[in-house]
């Protein structure tokens, strides 16, 4: 098993889902990534078995290389209507 | 040379006085354009109101106690992810990219307002 992930790596990955979830066009899917991220990193907070910590950790990079494969390819079919969300009320 | 000399008192024109068009200084003004593009640079004060503006729109944070000084973690009780949210949706209000290292120093409003005023891109 890999060595558990430092502090630093673990605030990095969750950084990266957080900007890969800007990248998606549809509103939902935006939303919902960053919402999974949030509550998985907030439950696995209490994580401290070794094993645990890496298991999660791998699994959050994967998800990661998921969700940016995701998001490359939902750009290429981009609805050309803007969802009514991301309308700023002016 | 004294062709040099004929030729280029040809091609210079004479050095003429514009006829004064009124005296208003508006319309001399008027003649003046700044074409920097670094005069559409953010005002302290904007910077301030907008940082605090994201952070007291953070759902965890309670707006009461936002200060331009106040630290996230000490503070506003939040957490390490917290703040790397906090950075994140200060990226998107100025439109920046800020990278890992620098965010990871982000810990405090007073820091945010420093980096965002010296950043060149802030929109």
């Amino acid at each position: 098993m890999a060595a558990a992930p430092t502090r630093i790596d673990v605030l990095q990955l969750y950084r990266s889902l957080m900007r890969v979830a800007r990248q998606f066009c549809d509103y939902n899917i935006r939303e919902y990534t960053k919402r999974r991220t949030i509550d998985a990193f907030r439950d696995n907070k209490i994580l401290t078995n070794c094993s645990q910590l890496s298991a999660a950790f791998s699994d959050g990079k994967a998800q990661l290389e998921v969700a940016k494969r995701r998001a490359l390819v939902y750009s290429l079919y981009a609805p050309k209507v803007k969802s009514i969300m991301d309308i700023k009320p002016s | 040379m004294a062709l040099r000399a004929a030729v280029l008192r040809h091609i210079r024109l004479p050095v003429q006085t514009l006829p004064a068009i009124g005296t208003r200084p508006q319309s001399q003004r008027s003649f003046l354009r700044l074409f920097s593009s670094h005069d559409d640079h953010l005002t302290k004060e904007e910077v301030i109101d907008r940082v605090l503006d994201v952070i007291k729109s953070f759902p965890k944070v309670d707006p009461s106690k936002v200060t331009p000084d106040v630290h996230f973690q000490k503070d506003l009780g939040l957490d390490s992810l917290d703040n790397v949210e906090i950075v994140m949706a200060l990226e998107e209000e100025f439109k920046l990219e800020i990278p890992d290292k620098e965010a990871d120093k982000i810990d405090s409003c007073n820091l945010a307002i420093v980096y965002i005023y010296n950043h060149p891109m802030a929109g």
